[in-house]
């Protein structure tokens, strides 16, 4: 267990949270050190997300040792693990889990404001860079259901990064994105893994979940795919580009 | 062969007892457990984050106490005419009018007040709240928050449980006092020998001094026992759109059941004054 080590997992098994209790996903040995880019890719329905939702103490494991930041997963309602959550986003897929009840802005103030007792007008002011990095200006006083579903990921991603996380999880990022948005995303998951200005330019820990490897394998420093209930650990981007796995290949959309 | 078949008849009636009986026990335990980790989170939180938290619990009091005023004035005006009317006109038509002030604190203030305003409460906001809370249970939104640092409990039961708890209190006494008023109105207009004073004082007379704590304890405790069945069948697990119905026909009994079993707590306590 080393320093740099933001994610250790050994000998996890992880269970689909809405079924029996049987593993989804079993043995996964994982290590995610500071500053990498990991891509996690599987088919739907693989477990890939309940995978990076354990990983962010969002699931217990059902067997095995998760830790974050070099320390064993605290209670799931103490304050450590508030703590702890305060170091790390997590982006969730398909419209972002805005609360619909809020507008845009203030689902994206939220976090600030009841960590840091922050007034409306004060998280506004802080968080006025973000909103014009993420273009969301004008749907600031929106409903979430009023706004378009690329918007409102991208205003679940706002959220995550108002706390300005060490930590990223991004849970299919790139479904369904027009090209102008894809090209958005893209940019902007480069720009973290390299050193983000919201971030202070600092390179960002990340951890991408993805069923389709091709459009984030410039973008990716480390990869690993569940397939079949496995976790497999490929490695960098020339041992995905080299692999003959099938699984592997399907992922990179190359069936045909 | 009839016998056999009384006889497995009654041995199923008394397991089928059995069975519903285990389940009603094991609800208990559960709603047992919510509710002292509700208590415990409020206790543990409770000046955390007021910036977000007081707007939250500023809107259920409004949501469940302002908004259902209206209403509840219309009853205590409705049922102090068909109750409180009636009952003192009974009881002068009899010459038992010293008894006015012991039957109405008795049945009004202490039982049909909080009773009332508990049951309005449940029936107008208390179901819907369910179905609110069992969408944002399956559209994942409790996960959302936990991956903000905030916990659920805090952020969607504690306002609620607070804003039941002040609006039925708050209900019941505007109760009260509108069912008092119209039922002397109801008897001064029939032309009932019986003065304003009179008759609040015959009522202030038969309140004890306890009863006014024990008055804001009851409807206290009516108001927390509704928000806690409604923030557990809401949120304890992620219900299927075809649940929803069940759960919210789950949430209105158990609400009476505990409601009256408070009641019936009390009961001995009244005796006691």
């Amino acid at each position: 267990m080393s320093d740099d080590a933001v994610i250790e997992m050994s000998g996890v098994a992880v269970a689909n949270p809405h079924g029996s209790g049987i593993p989804l996903v079993s043995s996964v040995d994982w290590r995610v050190a500071r500053g990498e880019c990991w891509v996690v890719a599987g088919q739907q329905g693989s477990g890939k997300t309940t995978v990076i939702e354990t990983a962010a103490g969002l699931r217990p494991a059902s067997r095995g040792e998760v830790r974050l930041f070099g320390e064993p997963l605290p209670s799931p309602a103490g304050e450590a693990m508030a703590r702890l959550r305060q170091r790390v986003g997590f982006v969730f897929e398909g419209a972002g889990r805005l609360f619909p009840d809020l507008g845009v802005a203030e689902n994206i103030a939220l976090p600030l404001r009841y960590h840091r007792h922050l007034t409306v007008a004060e998280s506004a002011a802080e968080l006025r860079p973000l909103m014009e990095a993420f273009q969301l200006e004008r749907f600031a006083n929106l409903a979430p259901g009023r706004i378009g579903r690329a918007w409102a990921r991208r205003a679940g991603l706002a959220r995550a990064m108002a706390s300005r996380p060490e930590l990223v999880l991004l849970d299919n990022p790139l479904e369904g994105l027009d090209p102008v948005h894809l090209r958005w995303w893209r940019g902007f998951l480069a720009e973290l893994v390299h050193g983000h200005p919201w971030l202070g330019g600092k390179p960002a820990t990340v951890v991408i979940a993805t069923d389709e490897l091709r459009p984030l394998l410039g973008i990716g420093t480390r990869f690993a795919t569940v397939d079949g209930g496995r976790w497999k650990v490929l490695g960098d981007r020339g041992a995905v580009s080299a692999s003959d796995d099938p699984a592997v290949r399907e992922l990179m959309d190359e069936r045909n | 062969m009839d016998t056999v078949h009384i006889q497995s008849r009654s041995v199923s009636v008394v397991s089928f007892a059995a069975i519903r009986a285990r389940a009603a026990g094991a609800t208990l335990r559960r709603l047992v457990a919510f509710t002292l980790i509700s208590i415990g989170t409020l206790a543990t939180k409770a000046g955390k984050s007021p910036q977000v938290m007081r707007p939250l619990m500023i809107e259920q009091v409004f949501r469940v106490g302002v908004k259902l005023l209206p209403i509840v004035c219309f009853l205590g005006i409705t049922l102090g005419i068909v109750i409180v009317g009636q009952t003192v006109t009974v009881l002068q038509t009899v010459g038992a009018v010293k008894f006015t002030g012991m039957l109405l604190v008795t049945v009004v203030i202490r039982e049909l007040a909080p009773l009332v305003a508990g049951l309005v409460v449940l029936a107008r906001v208390g179901t819907a709240s369910v179905i609110e809370l069992a969408t944002a249970r399956a559209l994942g939104e409790v996960e959302a928050l936990e991956a903000l640092g905030i916990d659920p409990i805090h952020y969607l039961v504690v306002p609620r449980v607070i804003g039941f708890t002040v609006a039925v209190a708050t209900l019941t006494a505007h109760f009260v006092l509108l069912a008092l008023v119209s039922g002397y109105a109801f008897a001064f207009a029939r032309g009932l020998p019986l003065t304003l004073t009179g008759y609040f004082g015959d009522i202030a007379t038969a309140l004890s001094w306890a009863d006014f704590p024990l008055l804001a304890l009851k409807t206290s405790l009516f108001g927390a026992v509704t928000g806690l069945v409604i923030c557990y069948q809401g949120l304890s697990q992620a219900l299927r759109l075809e649940e929803v119905g069940a759960a919210t026909t789950r949430t209105v009994a158990q609400c009476v059941v505990g409601c009256l079993c408070i009641d019936a707590l009390f009961v001995p306590v009244y005796l006691l004054l």
